[in-house]
């Protein structure tokens, strides 16, 4: 059951909305970052494997990371910013948000990350992303130069974008434009217990919920069904396209994967059975329970994106249930990433990480889960994640570590570019403080 | 002039914690030892020892003699810090936080409930002590309650009984109700910040009135005035006997209260959100008025869309007592971090950036002689961290309320030691 009109993308009305929303606070944008040949010299450089090279220097040229040495001197007409004392990170990630999808909360013309229908694997949310917004800047300010936006929706939202923190357009911006499918799975249970059952006379009794999961379930392997044969019949010289299903070839290839939104320990393993039985791969987002599914996720290989550490365990599970549950995946051998859910607050994804380190989950593999595990699972390791010599040059310049709340960053790059530090919460900070005092 | 009966025990509640929370212990003499004092007021002390005696500071120092039979606390690698405070939450209420009916409402006062997990969540984060107010759906909202987070014990035991009256106002979006899509005709005055105003003149027009009706009964006598007890709020307002915590955003509307509750000679004693009080930072010192604010929410709203997290320290700078809270049953479990986020956005000491969440908080609503600081003498109410409260890698290990651990992680069911049953039960079966 697909809407007709959303075969053709987002529509004028959405862009006419957002680019008049980026005109009326052109002063409030970030400036795009300023290219050239740098060299950060004498930091720290954390290259986000383990090692730590001190005294060393990072040298950027045509917007990736050209050498790193202690003996790296500047090109002529280089800019050198002595970083003595400082540490050089790689640029973080958040990999779950509606970062350039959705501004401000409450105006329904600024949240147009989701369209009508339930089958949109053809919706590419690269295509929407505002360049225009203010959130871009105020994220990036503090080292994290790069995020998933995802569609919102329906059972198949759509495709979403790996995308950094700076750029003139979204081509310039995307990393990678489809990095996966988000895919709402169909839940039986209302609040998201195993074997939980919805409250009667609201939003219909718990049997009915079940049974329309069931048919919503048997409606999505369909739709994978369906492409797999598309998918083979083009193969076999099919010349006939069909928009939908010849955008789900790289899910029923392999070649990109289904990102499950799921929570409790029977969605995730019906999310599992599903990728096993029709052959795609998938990534757990979300995932409250997957502590509890552990072990069958390390097996899998099937990494998970963790939803917002800023919030409150399941009824009747301890207190530190959602802190604790970084550490035990990664000890149990699953791949994690942290995500905000959020454009707002984008910025703070590593004090998410700071939480989890309270609660058993080591710094390194934190750090890992901020940069370069994130890059793996969105298919951009040769890129991005690490400071190495040959990346994209999208790192940072602080004065400590980051998950530290009190580390203040001085220099962001982005694909080589040098970004500039003001932000529309620092133009209004600079504004009202410097207001003369007990000046009424 | 009379005060209304206000009920402040959840009966109910009490009953039901009975069969799912553990009742606290009795307060016991304690001291934890050798731990790095935040005392908030007097510096840090490394390797300090504070003594507890009868649920109350006894001493702090490097010097301090434990007498026998006092339970120690080794405090080594450990930082004691006071009991978080938070000036802003709607936990432990029963359901329906607004009576949103009417625009004026300071008659009613929120019931609390002893049974609401945050209680416990909250004390895992370090908070011992919160301000409970009524929601932000009218103009002049109903009177808050000021709790201890004494988990396991009766709601009327968890009062913070030497808190002072306090009532919520709101401007804004909420009150105005400028999210609603309902036909005007089913809306209620005011929906503009406008008719915001005008209620509160109008309102406090009454009270002076009611005042005046009063005041001419007790001096000349005669037929006793009819009672009433919305306008016996309002003059109380008037009078300072309750202290007014006024939802708010824009800088605008700030503005506006101050200057209407100076028209009828009162004081708006916090500003609560006051996301845009750093336009205004001069304007609340001269005042008197304090702000709780948000640390890091911001764009949820259109009215919150200038909101930055500079906006603490603006306000600090300038000479007003902010604290940072959580209105949230997830953040009220990290007001540690939102603390430090004061240090990061415009330079805060670390000092200033501890009272945000001890002392200022204790003094906007009206219990800085008893808690927010580690002084002798103030209740012995206390957090304790495995590390400074504001690094990374940092957790409460115990949280203590009158001399009573209420909080202790090695006691506590934790996610690790669900895991270690699971492994045993599956080895088991």
């Amino acid at each position: 059951m697909r809407y007709s009109n959303s075969r053709f993308g987002l529509g004028a009305a959405t862009v006419a909305a957002l680019l008049a929303f980026g005109s009326a606070h052109t002063s409030a944008q970030a400036k795009v970052g300023v290219e050239g040949t740098f060299l950060i010299r004498g930091g720290t450089v954390v290259v986000g494997t383990g090692e730590r090279l001190e005294g060393t220097s990072v040298l950027i040229q045509d917007g990736r990371i050209a050498a790193i040495g202690s003996s790296v001197t500047a090109p002529d007409g280089a800019t050198v910013i002595d970083a003595t004392g400082q540490f050089v990170y790689a640029g973080m990630i958040d990999s779950y948000t509606p970062m350039g999808l959705a501004e401000i909360g409450r105006i329904s013309t600024m949240q147009m990350s989701g369209e009508l229908g339930q089958f949109n694997p053809h919706l590419r949310a690269m295509v929407a992303i505002n360049t225009g917004s203010v959130m871009l800047g105020i994220t990036r300010s503090n080292g994290v130069t790069s995020a998933i936006t995802a569609p919102t929706g329906g059972i198949i939202s759509g495709q979403a974008a790996l995308i950094n923190m700076d750029g003139w357009t979204w081509e310039d911006m995307a990393l990678n434009g489809n990095a996966g499918y988000v895919v709402n799975y169909p839940s039986a249970q209302g609040g998201g217990r195993r074997g939980g059952r919805g409250f009667v006379g609201f939003g219909g009794g718990g049997e009915d919920r079940e049974a329309r999961a069931r048919e919503q379930l048997e409606e999505l392997k369909q739709e994978i069904r369906l492409a797999r044969s598309y998918h083979i019949a083009r193969q076999g010289g099919l010349e006939d396209e069909d928009l939908v299903y010849e955008s789900m070839r790289p899910l029923v290839s392999r070649e990109v994967p289904a990102i499950m939104r799921v929570n409790s320990q029977e969605d995730i393993e019906g999310a599992v059975a599903l990728g096993e039985e029709l052959e795609i791969n998938i990534i757990i987002a979300g995932g409250r329970d997957a502590w509890k599914v552990r072990d069958l996720l390390a097996e899998k290989n099937i990494p998970v994106v963790l939803g917002s550490i800023r919030s409150t365990p399941g009824q009747g599970l301890p207190y530190d249930a959602v802190y604790a549950q970084p550490g035990v995946l990664v000890a149990a051998g699953v791949k994690i990433a942290f995500s905000t859910g959020s454009a707002s607050n984008a910025r703070h994804v590593p004090y998410h990480a700071a939480l989890a380190t309270a609660y058993g989950l080591s710094p390194e593999d934190a750090w890992k889960a901020l940069t370069i595990w994130p890059a793996e699972i969105w298919h951009v390791d040769d890129e991005i994640g690490t400071v190495e010599e040959g990346k994209l040059a999208n790192l940072f310049v602080a004065d400590g570590d980051p998950l530290d709340i009190r580390t203040n960053v001085s220099e962001v790059f982005i694909k080589g570019r040098r970004v500039p530090m003001d932000d529309r919460a620092t133009r209004l900070y600079e504004k009202h403080n410097a207001r003369p005092k007990n000046n009424r | 002039m009379r005060t209304p009966v206000m009920k402040s025990a959840g009966l109910v509640g009490s009953l039901l914690l009975a069969l799912i929370a553990p009742r606290g212990v009795d307060a016991q003499d304690l001291a934890i030892t050798n731990a790095t004092i935040l005392t908030v007021t007097n510096g840090t002390i490394e390797n300090g020892t504070l003594l507890v005696r009868d649920g109350k500071i006894a001493e702090i120092g490097t010097n301090v003699t434990i007498p026998n039979g006092v339970q120690v606390i080794d405090g080594t690698g450990m930082f004691l810090m006071p009991g978080i405070i938070d000036a802003h939450s709607h936990a432990a209420l029963e359901g329906g936080i607004n009576e949103g009916s009417e625009s004026v409402t300071p008659e009613v006062k929120v019931q609390v409930r002893n049974d609401d997990p945050t209680i416990f969540r909250a004390l895992a984060g370090g908070v011992t002590a919160a301000h409970l107010l009524h929601g932000s759906a009218n103009t002049i909202g109903g009177q808050s309650a000021v709790i201890k987070m004494r988990w396991g014990k009766s709601a009327e035991e968890l009062m913070f009984k030497e808190a002072p009256r306090l009532v919520k106002f709101a401007l804004g979006e909420n009150v105005t109700r400028a999210s609603s899509t309902a036909p005007d005709s089913l809306r209620r005055f005011p929906k503009s910040r406008m008719g915001v105003e005008h209620t509160l003149r109008w309102w406090f027009t009454e009270a002076q009135g009611y005042r005046a009706t009063w005041a001419a009964f007790e001096s000349d006598g005669g037929l006793e005035p009819r009672r009433d007890l919305r306008l016996e709020a309002l003059v109380d307002i008037m009078e300072g006997r309750i202290r007014v915590h006024a939802h708010s955003y824009r800088a605008d509307e700030i503005l506006m209260l101050m200057r209407v509750a100076e028209e009828f000679d009162f004081r708006i004693n916090t500003f609560q959100h006051v996301l845009e009080g750093y336009k205004v930072a001069d304007e609340l010192a001269a005042h008197g008025a304090h702000a709780s604010t948000f640390a890091d929410s911001w764009a949820y709203k259109v009215e919150a869309f200038d909101a930055i997290p500079y906006n603490m320290a603006i306000m600090a700078d300038r000479g007003v007592v902010v604290s940072v809270n959580s209105d949230s049953g997830e953040r009220i479990r990290r007001l540690y971090q939102d603390a430090a986020i004061g240090m990061k956005y415009g330079g805060m000491s670390e000092t200033e950036a501890l009272k945000m969440i001890t002392l200022n908080p204790a003094i906007q609503i009206g219990v800085e002689d008893y808690v927010g600081s580690l002084e002798v003498g103030k209740d012995a109410d206390l957090a304790i961290f495995n590390g400074h409260p504001f690094a990374p890698g940092s957790r409460v290990e115990k949280t203590i309320v009158d001399g009573i651990i209420y909080f202790d992680r090695d006691q506590a069911d934790t996610l690790e030691k669900l895991l270690r049953q699971r492994i045993t039960t599956e080895d088991q079966g």
